[in-house]
């Protein structure tokens, strides 16, 4: 791999505390935050440095300098890691490894003339608490999301998937700020190909810094040129743990509350855990919804542009009637009245989501009331078509992925220019481009449309439906996992006679 | 070139995806006016025409399979070439190549001839055939995987048109297909080789059949998906029959298209519209699985990438498709590819069986006495 910065001579032990200390200061840029401390002791000298926010105080003066001070011994590297009551001390012996270390929070001691400096971890990371995820809210079921720390999230999802399978692969990933990237799948179920997969794509990414988890999954994920997100993204352990569960492959990435998962089909961005909490047939009934409201969230304003301006033949006469007349006063071609609508409905998403969450409120009941009538009274726009837009805004946020969510609703634009340009013929077009445009597409690999093509009947009660229980003892075949059955479904449930 | 194809683990489909590829591509544009050329010859007893060419075609497919069986895992391009020498086989190929090319172009502008009549009188050739081909390339481009998948699908999709039928159904009149039995032999036989364009396409079997898995489960598939079309086209034709009177048959184009004006809703009419629109998706399925044989079949011949075929042929069918929009010029074009594919399709299999049997036969003896 390439090195940005070259390393300068590494090994630099053993001497004397003077000349650490002097090049501590040239390779910190006399950082004021830089403590290096000397202490003497029966004629041996140490120095202790470590950059003072990072590190737990308290700790520092409690153990480290309580005991090597007060305690009466000969300092060298083994005694000290005998003596001090801390459990992370190791020996290291780059000197660039130190320069990584201190910015994580580690302390160093050296020993003058010892061949290795000692380190101890003692970093002292600010964190949020643990909080509801506000991206993804959900009604039944857990509802702790993902915080930016990487010890909590590994926390977290040890707590949640309790396996001893469980792998936990590290990855030090980018040139200038190394981040830790953990790739963790359960051994027993997800297919060796994948991991394989997704274990090099990891590897032969250089870069210089990953933003965050949603950066990183942009450079791995199959194909950067469409706007369907490939790679599953989720802030519930939760849901987490239940992709795992079933064979998938997760990554989590340093200082990002928001975890990937692969490979994932089209379908399964429409599926939640809450469908399997709630009984199976109200679950069936949302997901269905789900699946309906993605269809009519990109065809709904298409289809009434494309039917006012080309076929109203289509529209029965008494419809039509009141089209009309909804229509009689606006002075614009369907089309543009349409995109003029949609452009304002994302508008007010738009600033909704960057506003505070009280002000948003207040714009959302502005924007939508205020602005909708006042533009239907204008006459800038019909009734109808402010119910369609609506309806279909409303639509658009029934996906439980946020990312579908946005796709959804950014289709919508080129869909209502085909079927202002070409009426049916456009929307027709549209759609069949749109699943080609799926067919094509792939997750790690894996077709993205899966189990609808390649055909997989028995994913169906698992993709679209949600049937009850029994009908779930195996796991999803187009992810093909090495062990597919979950439990035995005969045991599951035993048949009786009428009266027994 | 190698007679038998070997074909990568990851390209291969498994067999029943054939029922999805041949369905698809028999029932296509011809099926609207499809009726009405039925008709004319037979009257009420086309249904008997029909299945005259169901059971040809049953033949035929026997007799492909034969033929394919006999080798290891090949195609007709390669067959042709075993069997006929290099330059001859080639050649042959070609024709098969050619014949492909004219089915699908045929397509392209009956379908653009139906939108310009049915819907938008204005529409330009250029703009609905760029369209179309677009779609075309892009799922090309895809592969066979692809090719298969879109085959899949949009049948799956454009099954639910056929239950806007119901409502002409309930209104059919039975007597319309009375008294029966009535027509001349030979104009049966006239009703059934008319028959044979729409049903025609599932000599793509002879191309893609290397990509088949599992070849012993080949069959099942094929003839279920032969029967699904017959059924299909005959229900439909009796349907027209039982719906329309005598002259009001002879007197429409797509006789069918009008049946499906029939039903409506309170919140749509007149789904002829949506019938046309809709039927977009089956004419791409034609038209990606003839697209698709035709590069893979320049390919195989002459070891031409199939990215440059699918670019060229496009653009060639995109200029042609200008000039072609005259209602007889279109006829011709169906005409002369009925004609080819009626020889191609229907008559060459026979003669080319007993010749693959014969050297096959030869082989061997050659190989036993290679052994002793």
């Amino acid at each position: 791999m390439k090195r940005y910065r070259t390393t300068k001579k590494d090994n630099i032990f053993p001497l004397k505390i003077e000349e650490l200390e002097k090049k501590l200061n040239e390779e910190f840029d006399q950082n004021p935050d830089l403590s290096v401390t000397t202490y003497e002791n029966k004629n041996k000298k140490a120095l202790i440095f470590y950059i003072t926010y990072q590190v737990e105080g308290e700790k520092v003066e409690n153990y480290l300098l309580e005991t090597l001070l007060k305690k009466d011994f000969e300092w060298n590297n083994s005694t000290i890691l005998n003596e001090i009551p801390l459990s992370s001390g190791k020996t290291i012996d780059k000197f660039s490894d130190i320069g990584k270390g201190l910015l994580i929070g580690n302390l160093y001691v050296y020993i003058e003339n010892e061949n290795s400096a000692i380190e101890y971890s003692l970093s002292n990371k600010e964190n949020r608490s643990l909080q509801q995820s506000e991206t993804e809210s959900v009604v039944l079921g857990p509802k702790i999301g993902f915080t930016e720390s990487m010890v909590t999230n590994l926390n977290i999802i040890r707590w949640t998937i309790r396996s001893e399978d469980l792998v936990l692969e590290k990855f030090i990933i980018g040139e200038r700020e190394p981040r830790e990237v953990r790739l963790i799948y359960i051994k027993s179920l997800a297919n060796e190909a994948d991991i394989n997969t997704f274990r090099q794509r990891l590897q032969e990414l250089e870069i210089d810094v990953i933003d965050d988890s949603s950066v990183l999954l942009q450079y791995i994920e199959d194909s950067s040129l469409t706007i369907f997100p490939q790679f599953f993204t989720t802030e519930l352990p939760d849901r987490f743990s239940y992709d795992i569960n079933r064979g998938r492959i997760g990554v989590i990435v340093e200082n990002s509350p928001t975890a990937i998962v692969a490979p994932t089909t089209f379908f399964s961005f429409f599926q939640s855990t809450e469908d399997l909490y709630m009984r199976w047939n109200i679950g069936s009934f949302l997901r269905s919804l789900r699946f309906l409201s993605f269809f009519l969230s990109t065809i709904l304003t298409p289809l009434y542009v494309a039917a006012v301006t080309f076929h109203y033949e289509i529209i029965p006469t008494p419809l039509l009637v009141n089209l009309g007349e909804s229509r009689a006063a606006v002075p614009f071609p369907p089309i543009l009245e349409a995109l003029i609508l949609e452009l304002m409905i994302e508008l007010l998403r738009e600033s909704g989501a960057r506003l505070p969450t009280k002000i948003g409120q207040t714009i959302g009941i502005v924007g939508g009331v205020v602005v909708g009538t006042a533009a239907v009274q204008a006459g800038i726009t019909s009734n109808v078509l402010i119910i369609f837009v609506a309806l279909s805004a409303l639509a658009s946020f029934t996906a439980p992925n946020y990312l579908m969510g946005t796709t959804a609703r950014i289709i919508r634009f080129p869909m209502i220019i085909l079927g202002g340009l070409l009426g049916l013929v456009g929307l027709v077009f549209g759609i069949s481009f749109l699943i080609i445009h799926l067919l094509r597409l792939t997750s790690l690999g894996r077709p993205y449309l899966s189990p609808l093509y390649p055909l997989v009947w028995e994913d169906f009660n698992k993709a679209f439906f949600r049937l009850p229980p029994q009908f779930h003892n195996m796991r999803f075949k187009s992810y093909r996992p090495k062990d597919i059955f979950r439990f035995n479904k005969g045991k599951s449930k035993i048949k009786k006679d009428i009266d027994e | 070139m190698d007679i038998n194809v070997k074909v990568k683990e990851n390209l291969q489909i498994r067999p029943f995806y054939l029922f999805f590829i041949i369905t698809s591509i028999q029932i296509g544009i011809g099926i609207l006016g499809f009726p009405k050329i039925v008709y004319q010859e037979a009257l009420q007893d086309s249904w008997i025409s029909i299945l005259f060419t169901f059971f040809y075609i049953v033949a035929v497919v026997i007799v492909m399979f034969m033929i394919l069986n006999q080798y290891k895992n090949a195609d007709i391009y390669g067959i042709q070439v075993d069997i006929f020498g290099k330059w001859i086989g080639k050649i042959l190929g070609t024709i098969y190549i050619l014949y492909f090319g004219i089915t699908l172009f045929s397509i392209l502008i009956t379908y653009m001839e139906v939108v310009r009549i049915s819907i938008f009188p204005s529409i330009s050739n250029l703009a609905l055939g760029g369209l179309l081909l677009c779609l075309v390339v892009y799922s090309v481009l895809g592969g066979i995987r692809v090719v298969v998948g879109v085959c899949t699908l949009f049948f799956l999709g454009t099954q639910w048109l056929f239950l806007l039928l119901i409502q002409p159904a309930m209104e059919v009149d039975f007597t319309h297909l009375q008294p029966m039995f009535v027509t001349p032999f030979p104009d049966l036989l006239e009703g059934a080789k008319v028959s044979s364009y729409t049903f025609m396409g599932f000599e793509l079997l002879l191309v893609i059949y290397p990509f088949i898995k599992n070849k012993k489960k080949a069959k099942l598939p094929t003839f279920l998906a032969v029967s699904w079309s017959t059924i299909t086209i005959l229900l439909l034709t009796m349907l027209v029959i039982g719906y329309f009177s005598h002259n009001q048959i002879l007197r429409r184009e797509w006789a069918l298209l009008g049946l499906f004006k029939i039903q409506n809703f309170t919140f749509i009419e007149r789904f002829d519209y949506v019938v046309v629109t809709e039927w977009m998706l089956v004419i791409i399925t034609n038209m990606i699985l003839l697209m698709w044989a035709m590069t893979y079949g320049m390919k195989r011949l002459y070891n031409i990438s199939q990215k440059t075929t699918l670019y060229l042929i496009s653009i060639i069918l995109l200029i042609a498709c200008i000039f072609v929009d005259e209602h007889f010029q279109i006829q011709k074009v169906i005409d002369t590819s009925s004609q080819i594919g009626l020889w191609i399709v229907y008559v060459y299999p026979f003669f080319l069986l007993p010749i693959v049997l014969f050297k096959k036969r030869k082989q061997r003896k050659k190989e036993k006495k290679h052994a002793k």
